[in-house]
């Protein structure tokens, strides 16, 4: 049983060192310069989970009436793994991009290009919801639409707005940075 | 207005790295390449500390006008004529 567990736990041990993440662990603590982690602008991969949220959204806001005949559960369940799948992106561009570091570890150019970031992208967000929230009551009164269509609706948006807050801040910071030539 | 800085000239005559300038004044290499591309203005508190690590005063290394070339300053005056 003692072996068994051993066995387990150097398993895991060595899982944990195939990942790279304790050698990384140790070099940042070590200070050594050569492992700091880089940041690169992302400037064309947040585009497509902006892309794909958008044209989810503006294919739930005109709903093919040939779709009709969809139960409501599975319309709702088609989109919703569809969210998923654009929202999963979301973390990595963000980790990745020139916004993914620890804030604190920020010095004074790295925090007015996040402050930057940021404001541009609440800007965005509040004129878009603020013209938009009111057009979609105006839509969904004029056209009276049924409830799964109004969720769907409600879902698309909810995911863009996730998907714009997460990734319009790294593609702002991507445009605002030129790239250094080598030293 | 455009800050001009002499700030790579500096650092190439004292055979300074990005990264060590960056390290003395306690900012990221990449924000050294940004202020001598002239991409971006230091607040005064990072002005006065490469300066400070220079040795020289302020506006040697910061101008609103236009530096002129080095070569221009060793100019006797009425060489050109």
């Amino acid at each position: 049983m003692n072996m068994r567990r051993r066995s387990i736990l150097s398993i895991m041990d060595d899982a944990l060192r195939w990942t790279g993440m304790p050698a990384r662990v140790a070099a940042q603590m070590s200070g050594d310069s050569s492992f700091d982690r880089e940041h690169p602008p992302l400037r064309w991969i947040p585009i497509w989970p902006i892309a794909f949220s958008s044209a989810l959204f503006i294919f739930c806001l005109t709903w093919p009436p040939m779709l009709d005949g969809i139960s409501p559960a599975t319309r709702i369940g088609v989109m919703v793994s569809f969210m998923c799948s654009a929202v999963a992106m979301v973390p990595g561009i963000y980790m990745n991009g020139p916004l993914g570091k620890p804030s604190l570890e920020d010095d004074e150019r790295e925090a007015a290009l996040r402050k930057d970031s940021y404001l541009f992208c609440l800007w965005l967000l509040v004129v878009l919801n603020g013209v938009g929230q009111p057009l979609l009551l105006f839509m969904s009164h004029w056209q009276s639409w049924q409830i799964a269509h109004s969720v769907l609706v409600a879902g698309s948006t909810f995911n863009l707005n996730v998907t714009l807050l997460a990734c319009l801040p790294t593609l702002y910071a991507s445009w605002r940075l030129r790239q250094l030539p080598k030293e | 207005m455009n800050l001009y800085n002499r700030i790579s000239v500096f650092r190439a005559e004292r055979g300074l790295s990005r990264r060590q300038l960056a390290e003395a004044v306690g900012v990221n290499n990449q924000t050294i390449g940004y202020l001598e591309r002239g991409d971006y203005k230091p607040s005064l508190e990072l002005a006065m500390k490469i300066a400070r690590h220079f040795g020289v005063p302020i506006e040697m290394l910061f101008s609103f006008e236009r530096f002129e070339p080095i070569a221009m300053s060793f100019k006797q005056p009425g060489e050109d004529e």
